[in-house]
């Protein structure tokens, strides 16, 4: 692209979002030059911030003519490399998107813009009792749209689910400028699923501009558990009894020695520093039977020889022992200058073999591991500890991140559970995944965004095949 | 099974294929695509009246011999499960680790998962438990050239690839065989009740609100007319009023909580409103449940299913019912979906208009319509899959790279996909 194609790429832009919805200098930039993954980085060539369906329309369609790429991004809390520009080319940013536009309590949904904040969303439908079920732990800064787009889920999706089973249509601007409406407020509509695999899809298949969701009411009651144990192997034992016992919790989390050192020196909650390892354990529903249901947890959280088990005794407290959890990442600076997030899944029952994994791969790569993740869903998350401005380290800690996810592959896992495959995880696609699948999911792309023009190499090791190398020439010389 | 040829809205004979393995229908599925064949999978065949006539000839691939249970590992509540096994046998494995699958499925003895699948089958407990798509967490399919393809995996939470899974269910078959799946599982209840009562068309509308409304958490919010109560007391001898609608209350949960919630909605319903009133437990349940779940398919000659705003299901049921005296109407009014059935002997032209009224109805509350059932003569004449809308498009550019010869069941589903 010569200059004078650049310079009319950023009028045409700044034409259509103002002049205030527009980025293009190097230190504005570089604000954008990564998500919630650090290891890897790159400025776009120009951010625009689009107010609403028409103007991504607009951008998406000068793309197109001009041949770069681009991609949506929400609030950047992504922790797979999501909306990293790889490659550079326009980020359309999302997060201007973000009037509530509907709330319809009769019929259990809601419409919002791509840009509502996710927890904007609950706080709006406090009043009335009802809440939005997805619940990351950044869920006081990511959007609903990247919720959509990596299929987010939280603490209590063990009972609730992730963010696809709360997602009942979309309206979405495919990669050519077209607008789609999936799905809507009903539910059952006759013909494929679209909503249901575009969820996840972790912006390759095109920009959602409006969401349709699920709400959910407010539990009457909650009885929220703190189990201290000496051993992480009894932690997960009390884990797999209670699911065997056919209890359903909303959540179950765990957090290990290391973490509570973290976490307590933030916030001061009273967690045991000597602790193996805790269990936050919460039940909700009907106040009717919840007791009983606290009693046979705690009878059997006691029989796997935990502690102590505390309860929460007010809102506040259960408020507190639940900002402890969610802002654990936050504490983590206190431990180290930089922090990795693996993002792992084994069967429930592998539980306490994957943290003696862990433990043996952290030994082996002389890296401080600490972990703090939904134990209900097996969903593990070691944080690997390191500084990096040492490169040394880096490679350690990327060979033990490397090594853990095999692990978790080994036994019937996954390498994401809920941060997605980015660009961070795109070599472990094959070993989930054979050729031939692979291939099919390919097709799949291919059937929403055929010239891969959006988010391209992104989730599929191959799906950087279909960019000409003479665009990556074009688009260094944006 | 052991008959040789099968046939789809009349449209056939197609000789029946029975593999023994996932390698064979690799094969067939090669072949067939060599030979410019189409391929029809069936299992149980409960569902075959569903869709439009096949449009090209082709083979039957029965998928009955393929009922193995893979991995069951309990602990983790997953199962992984070949796709021609029955509902009833996997409800029933299932349920001697205390477990199910939370989906109300018709003919369960006849039915197997991967047609329920492809059908996106539910029933009456939808509200409180969801879809198949809130179970499904791993597939695996044959593809156009044979090969199977997988996506998804065996743990609860996984967000590696496209869920493909999603696309599978309520396609129909067609893109792709299903031949194996692992399922997300629930505990069985400690306990379950169904209170029923009776109401006056005028108290139809502030019931089904008040409903929404209530302290309680049903899983299961249904209205049946007259006219369906009558075929459930006939065909399941299950105890219901007489009266021009019943409204049918579940309750799943532990014996405190669907004690305290029983008694809380009889508290809630003004006495003045209703009739009948009758509450169930336990086994007490039972045919009543199975008459819930067996009525949405006992359709004979025409069954629509309407889905809209849960807000607009009393008033569509009103219009409804003012058409015939006889049709069978029953809805899952917690989730917007209303189901009819018209045994009588109504005429193409009156039954087109009807539904074309009733589609108009259900489009203005933010739905649609479909016909699962009708004559095979009458297919090219009515709404089969509902009126067109915008997302069509993207549907046939899915089908065109995930199938390009149009091999799986071709012309059966939307717009003749």
């Amino acid at each position: 692209m010569s200059l004078t194609s650049t310079l009319s790429l950023i009028d045409r832009l700044r034409a259509i979002v103002g002049p205030d919805g527009i980025l293009t200098s190097p230190s504005e930039l570089l604000v954008y030059e990564c998500d919630g993954f650090t290891i890897e980085k790159n400025k776009p060539d120009v951010v625009v911030f689009p107010t609403s369906t028409e103007q991504v329309v607009q951008i998406v369609k000068a793309c197109n003519e001009l041949d770069v790429p681009f991609l949506p991004r929400g609030a950047g809390t992504s922790l797979a490399g999501g909306c990293l520009p790889v490659g550079g080319g326009v980020m359309i940013t999302l997060s201007r998107m973000k009037r509530i536009l509907e709330v319809d309590y009769r019929n259990r949904y809601a419409v919002v813009e791509p840009g509502v904040i996710n927890l904007w969303l609950t706080n709006h439908l406090k009043p009335q009792g009802w809440h939005f079920a997805p619940d990351p732990s950044s869920q006081g800064a990511c959007t609903i749209g990247g919720n959509v787009a990596t299929n987010s889920g939280g603490p209590h999706t063990l009972k609730y689910g992730v963010t696809v089973n709360h997602v009942l249509g979309l309206e979405f601007v495919l990669p050519d400028g077209r607008v789609v409406r999936t799905g809507g407020p009903v539910e059952d509509n006759p013909g494929y699923d679209l909503t249901g695999v575009i969820v996840g899809s972790e912006g390759t298949f095109g920009i959602a501009t409006k969401v349709w969701v699920r709400i959910t009411r407010n539990p009457e009651a909650y009885r929220t558990l703190l189990g201290v144990f000496e051993t992480v192997d009894d932690a997960t034992n009390t884990i797999s009894d209670i699911i065997g016992a056919g209890i359903v919790p909303a959540a179950l989390e765990m957090l290990d020695t290391l973490i509570l050192q973290a976490v307590e020196a933030a916030f001061h909650f009273g967690f045991p520093l000597d602790a193996g390892a805790v269990l936050i354990m919460e039940v909700d529903g009907l106040e009717a039977g919840l007791e009983n249901e606290a009693e046979r947890i705690i009878k059997i959280a006691k029989k796997n020889h935990a502690r102590e088990v505390r309860r929460a005794n007010s809102d506040a407290e259960r408020l507190l022992l639940w900002k402890s959890r969610k802002q654990a990442f936050g504490a983590v600076g206190r431990l180290a200058p930089s922090y990795c997030t693996q993002d792992g899944v084994v069967p429930r029952t592998r539980l306490p073999h994957i943290l003696r994994e862990i433990q043996r791969i952290g030994d082996k790569y002389d890296l401080r591991i600490c972990n703090v993740f939904h134990a209900g869903d097996g969903n593990i998350h070691p944080i690997l500890l390191f500084d990096e401005r040492d490169a040394e380290q880096v490679k350690r800690v990327l060979a033990a991140s490397g090594e853990i996810l095999d692990e978790c592959i080994r036994v019937g896992g996954s390498v994401t559970g809920e941060h997605g495959i980015g660009v961070e995880k795109i070599d472990f696609m094959p070993k989930l995944f054979s050729p031939e699948d692979l291939a099919m999911m390919m097709r799949l792309r291919a059937a929403f965004n055929p010239e891969g023009r959006c988010s391209p190499r992104k989730m599929l090791p191959t799906a950087g095949a279909c960019i000409e190398p003479s665009k990556a020439g074009r688009r260094a010389a944006l | 099974m052991d008959d040789n040829a099968c046939s789809i809205d009349d449209f056939g004979p197609l000789p029946i294929m029975r593999p023994q393995s996932v390698a064979e229908i690799g094969d067939i599925v090669r072949r067939a695509a060599a030979e410019g064949q189409a391929i029809y999978p069936v299992g149980g065949r409960t569902l075959l009246h569903i869709g439009l006539p096949p449009t090209r000839p082709g083979i039957a691939v029965d998928l009955w011999s393929l009922s193995q249970v893979l991995d069951y590992p309990a602990r983790d509540m997953t199962v992984t499960v070949q796709a021609g096994i029955t509902l009833a046998q996997l409800q029933a494995i299932l349920a001697t680790e205390n477990q199910r699958l939370p989906i109300d499925v018709p003919h369960a003895e006849q039915a197997t998962l991967g047609g329920v699948l492809a059908a996106n089958v539910n029933g009456a407990r939808r509200l409180g438990f969801g879809t198949l798509r809130d179970y499904v967490i791993g597939i695996s399919t044959i593809n156009d050239q044979g090969q199977e393809v997988k996506a998804g995996g065996r743990v609860v939470k996984n967000v590696a690839g496209y869920d493909l899974c999603k696309l599978h269910i309520g396609a129909l078959g067609t893109l792709g065989i299903i031949s194996q799946v692992t399922l997300k599982l629930r505990p069985l209840p400690e306990c379950a009740s169904l209170i029923t009562f009776g109401c006056e068309t005028a108290a139809l509308d502030h019931l089904l609100d008040h409903l929404h409304a209530t302290r309680t958490r049903p899983v299961c919010l249904d209205v049946l007319n007259r006219a369906s109560a009558r075929f459930l007391v006939r065909e399941f001898r299950a105890n219901l009023p007489e009266a021009p609608w019943v409204i049918l209350v579940g309750f799943e949960d532990n014996s405190d909580a669907v004690g305290w919630q029983v008694r809380q909605l009889i508290q809630e319903l003004a006495p003045g409103a209703i009739q009948g009133l009758e509450a169930r437990a336990g086994a007490a349940c039972e045919p009543l449940w199975r008459g819930l779940i067996e009525h949405t398919a006992s359709g004979q000659r025409l069954t629509f299913k309407a889905n809209l705003l849960p807000s607009a299901v009393a008033a569509f049921c009103r219009q409804t019912q003012t058409h015939s005296e006889s049709i069978r109407l029953h809805a899952h009014a917690g989730s917007g979906i209303v189901y009819g059935h018209l045994d009588g002997d109504l005429t193409l032209p009156q039954v087109a208009a009807m539904l074309k009224e009733m589609t108009d109805a259900a489009v203005r509350a933010e739905g649609n319509l479909v016909v699962p059932r009708c004559p095979s003569e009458w297919k090219r004449e009515l709404p089969v899959w509902g009126r067109e809308r915008g997302e069509l498009v993207l549907m046939r550019q899915v089908k065109e790279k995930l199938d390009p010869q149009h091999l799986f069941n071709p012309g059966r589903f939307l717009a003749g996909i």
